[in-house]
This record gives C-alpha cells, sequence and structure tokens, in this order.
C-alpha cells in the first residue's frame, strides 16, 4: 500500500507534460496498453516507468502521440484513495475499466466527479505538470477506436520518440497535445472548459481520431485542487516559459530572475532593436550602391551567412541603455556628412547594378521566384 | 560556404529578397542626387523603413499578429487608424482598467495593477509590440518573441546591406 503511495507520489511530481507541437498521430494503444500493464508486474514507480519505456520501445512504437490528459477535479483525490485499496501486482484489474475503446466513453465511463479538464494548451513542453500517467491507475485516457491502426499509425508515425514516456510512468494511451494555432481558441475556452465538460468532449471530438484539443490538468500531490487555483497555476508556468524563451533570446539576461527585470530589459531590447532599424534605414537612405562590389560573393556569403550572433553581440549587460551592438560612433558621422557626400557621388548605372544584385541574389536560390514582383508595388508606401 | 546549404525559404531569405527589391525600387524611383537636400533624404529614410518593416511582416505572411498590425499601420491612413484604434483601445481598457473619467474625444483610464504589479512595463510592452494592445500577457510574450526573433534578423540584413553599399 504504501509501495504505491509512493510510487504514485513519485510518478506524480515527476511528470513531464508533453505538448509536443510535431503532428503525431493519434495512436493511443488501449490494446497495446494490455500487455503491456500485464508484463509488467510490480508497480515500482521508476522501474515500471523504464520497463515500460522499454516495452514500448520493443514494440516498434516509436513515434507515439501522447495524451496530456490531466483531471483537475476534487474528486480525483478521492479516486487515488481509492484505487490504492487495490492489490500491487493486480494492475489488469484496474486497467480493466479504462481501456474502452472510445475515449468519450472512457472519459464519460470513469466519470470521476465532475471532470474539470482544463482548456490548456502549451506548444512547450509544461515539465512540471502532473500527469495522469503517475499510476496506470487513475487516468483518463484517450484512447484510439481501435487497436489495430494505432498501433499501425504508430509504427508509421514520424513524429518525434516520446521521450517523455520514461519519466511518465505507466502511461497509457496518450494524446497528442494541440498545436498552437489552438492556443488562442483554448485559452478562449479555458473557462468554460472548467465546468464538467461532457458535452464538450462530445462535441469537440470527431469520431474516428479524437483529437482532444485541451490538456487535462490534474492536481499535483498536496496542492489545492480547486479548479481556479489550478487554472492559475496552468497560466502561470505557461508565463513563465514563456518568459524562459525570451529569456533565451534578449541577450545577457542568464542571471536575471524576475519578472519585472526580465520584462524592463526585454523592453529595452526590442526599443534598442527597433532604433537600429531606423538608423541602418537612414543609413541606407544616404548611402549609394557602389559599383565596384563583387556583388556575386559578397552577397552570397555575407546576407545570408551572416552570423547571428552579430546582431546581438554587444550585450551590453543589463540595464544599458546603450544600442545593443550598433557602434553609435558611425552614425553621427554620417548624419554630418550628408551634405559633403553628395557631391561625391558619381552618377552610377544604378539600375543595372541593383537588377544585377538582384539576379545574383536569386540564383542562389534554386526554388525562388520573381511572385514576389508584383507585390513591389505593394511594398510602396503610400506616402 | 556553399551556397545552396542555406534554406530559401527561411525568414532571413525571404525577408532579404524582398527587401532588396524594395530598395532597388525606391533608389530607381528617385535616385539619390547630388543636391538632395536633407528634407529629400528623409522621405527617402522613411520610404525605405517602411519598406523594411513591410518586408518584414510580409515575410511572415500574416501569421501573427504583429505582422498584421503592422501592415495595416503602414497601409491605412493616419485619420482611420486613429479612429479605429481610439475604439479598440476604449473596447480594451474597458475589460481591465477602471475609466475614471470620459471625455469627448480623450478617454482617461485609470489601469489598475493588475497581473502583480508588473502593470506599467506591460503597458510598455504593448506600445512597443505592433498589435500588442488587445492581447493578454501569455500572448503577448509569445508575440514579443517572435517579434524580436524577426527584428535581429532585419538588423542583421539591413546592416550587411548598408556595409555592402558602403564600402569604398
Amino acid at each position: 500500500m504504501t509501495s504505491e503511495n509512493d510510487d504514485m507520489g513519485l510518478a506524480m511530481s515527476s511528470i513531464s507534460m508533453f505538448n509536443k507541437s510535431s503532428n503525431t498521430s493519434d495512436s493511443f494503444f488501449s490494446s497495446c496498453w494490455d500487455p503491456i500493464v500485464s508484463q509488467s508486474g510490480s508497480l515500482g514507480g521508476s522501474s515500471m516507468a523504464s520497463h515500460y519505456h522499454l516495452v514500448m520501445e520493443n514494440q516498434g512504437i516509436s513515434g507515439t502521440s501522447h495524451v496530456s490528459h490531466y483531471q483537475s477535479d476534487p474528486s480525483f483525490v478521492e479516486l487515488v484513495s481509492k484505487l490504492t485499496g487495490f492489490d500491487g501486482g493486480n494492475l489488469s484489474q484496474m486497467v480493466g475499466p479504462f481501456s474502452l475503446p472510445q475515449c468519450n466513453q472512457v472519459a464519460n465511463g470513469n466519470e470521476r466527479g465532475s471532470t474539470n479538464s482544463l482548456r490548456f494548451l502549451d506548444e512547450h513542453r509544461i515539465s512540471k505538470e502532473a500527469l495522469v500517467g503517475t499510476s496506470p491507475n487513475g487516468k483518463i485516457r484517450k484512447c484510439a477506436p481501435e487497436s489495430g491502426s494505432p498501433l499501425r499509425s504508430c509504427k508509421n508515425g514520424d513524429e518525434e520518440p516520446v521521450m517523455d514516456l520514461s519519466s511518465e510512468g505507466c502511461d497509457g494511451p496518450r494524446e497528442q497535445a494541440r498545436k498552437k494555432p489552438e492556443t488562442e481558441q483554448n485559452t478562449g475556452a479555458n473557462s468554460r472548459g472548467k465546468q464538467a465538460v461532457k458535452q464538450d468532449k462530445d462535441s469537440s471530438q470527431s469520431e474516428e481520431a479524437p483529437k482532444e484539443n485541451y490538456i487535462h490538468v490534474r492536481a499535483r500531490r498536496g496542492q489545492a485542487t480547486n479548479s481556479h487555483s489550478l487554472a492559475e497555476r496552468v497560466r502561470r508556468e505557461k508565463i513563465s516559459e514563456r518568459m524562459r524563451l525570451l529569456q533565451e533570446l534578449v541577450p545577457g539576461c542568464n542571471k536575471i530572475t524576475g519578472k519585472a527585470v526580465m520584462l524592463d530589459e526585454i523592453i529595452n531590447y526590442v526599443q534598442s532593436l527597433q532604433q537600429q532599424v531606423e538608423f541602418l534605414s537612414m543609413k541606407l537612405a544616404t548611402v549609394n550602391p557602389e559599383i565596384n562590389l563583387d556583388l556575386d560573393r559578397i552577397l552570397s556569403k555575407d546576407i545570408l551567412h551572416q552570423r547571428s550572433g552579430s546582431a546581438a553581440v554587444l550585450g551590453l549587460g543589463p540595464g544599458s541603455n546603450s544600442p545593443y551592438g550598433f557602434s553609435p560612433s558611425t552614425f553621427p558621422g554620417t548624419i554630418s556628412g550628408i551634405p559633403n557626400k553628395n557631391p561625391q557621388f558619381p552618377p552610377l548605372p544604378q539600375t543595372v547594378l541593383e537588377n544585377e544584385l538582384l539576379n545574383l541574389f536569386q540564383m542562389g536560390f534554386s526554388g525562388s521566384t520573381m511572385d514576389g514582383f508584383g507585390l513591389n508595388g505593394q511594398l510602396k508606401p503610400e506616402m | 560556404m556553399d551556397l545552396h546549404n542555406l534554406n530559401p525559404s527561411s525568414l532571413k531569405s525571404r525577408f532579404t529578397t524582398r527587401f532588396l527589391r524594395a530598395l532597388t525600387e525606391i533608389n530607381a524611383r528617385k535616385p539619390i542626387a547630388s543636391s538632395s537636400s536633407p528634407r529629400e533624404i528623409f522621405q527617402r529614410y522613411r520610404r525605405i523603413k517602411d519598406a523594411a518593416d513591410t518586408s518584414m511582416a510580409y515575410s511572415v505572411r500574416s501569421r501573427r499578429t504583429w505582422s498584421k498590425a503592422t501592415l495595416w499601420r503602414l497601409r491605412t491612413p493616419s485619420h482611420r487608424r486613429r479612429l479605429a484604434s481610439f475604439g479598440r483601445r476604449s473596447s480594451l481598457n474597458k475589460t481591465r482598467t477602471t475609466t475614471t473619467a470620459s471625455h469627448r474625444g480623450a478617454v482617461v483610464v485609470q489601469i489598475t495593477s493588475r497581473g502583480g504589479g508588473l502593470g506599467v512595463q506591460l503597458e510598455e510592452l504593448r506600445e512597443l509590440v505592433p498589435g500588442g494592445e488587445a492581447m493578454d500577457l501569455c500572448n503577448l510574450l509569445d508575440e514579443t518573441a517572435h517579434y524580436i526573433k524577426c527584428l535581429t534578423t532585419q538588423v542583421q540584413v539591413m546592416r550587411t546591406i548598408a556595409n555592402l553599399y558602403s564600402l569604398e
């Protein structure tokens, strides 16, 4: 009993949610769940996890879609307590009520009170979300309609291998989290999804390959299971995930912790980038293309292969207001030199040069067409 | 370096193509004369900047809110834009701020400090990122990340072109 509790606690806290935005096929394996379960006789948490992972791999199911299926209703706690009464090795019993062909039916049949499923989507992993797969027991999963096709589609799936399997414990059929385009839709429906969502699930799913477009969140061990707080937690984690991404984008922000300072940095960086665009466009306005450039070599190498570090290279440290990576000295020189420069411009055959420039550029792309040429007229801003 | 290793449909290459085309057209329409007044140069600068922004927004293909907002900003005449943005901002502000005084032509709103005291910075960020007025924090951060990525690309390409052009 205690081992089971420990197992579930362990597995619950070590779940990573896999909202992979890959186009994984909807392959769940309610059918292959059973053999796997029967094979794994014990409920040792990590061993079960690894065993399951191995078994999955053995079956050649490399790309599986996984349902990040969380249940966030208070009755989960009671469910868990109920299931702890089960014998540890008798997994097939526990799995029995779960391995239903239709996920709708599963969800509806295994009604654990009101399923407060949260509509939640993220394209990145939410590494700390408690996953249903803690134990094979308390999970409501999405099942494939029939067992054969999931297996086949599993094998033919072109998705990335489910590396999260090992960390989830015995996870049953999973469903792929929706992709990003549905984020807005789901966040909008977030509040709606908080009530009992039987009808939501039915309406949102097609018949044969139920691609659920929301993710159920399960309460973590020792945390409040109020639907609002769970939703809040989900939202907060989404936001922190995005902040982490931004931290990687903005140079020199590795040591910053805290949203406020980070936001300041982000604002500064965006402002400096916009300023740089303005400076550069001013510079381009004053400079004429020279004729004696080795356009071929330079274009192909420099523009396209410019290393991305150059733009953000001068991380002048957090809080600094200097333009990033732009030496201010050049610009005033350009500005002051405007009246002087103009007499020096020789009359260049500009059109020939620029057409040549464009042609060289386009030759580099085998597939590029002149389709954008029609845009040129539209590209001109109305002045 | 092998040119063909480059992804021809990457953001950078798309932007570069468009921008170069726009640049050549700008130069063709009004070549830099020896007697360009600062005003003409300023006009050129504006055109180039708008062309750069439009090129970048087009390269993203309107999949993003900021790109749509940029294109809209550049295309809609300013008077129509003011009306539309007035409506948009006031409708947004209703949801999250309290309108303390409403004056014809000017809406005075008091921004409630929501989201843990990040209000001021959030507003700044909204102003910076085009189209960011009507988004919640989560999506706003997403848009900002993509916007930063595209801005860095833009800066890189423009700097390279400017360097090329100014080589002697």
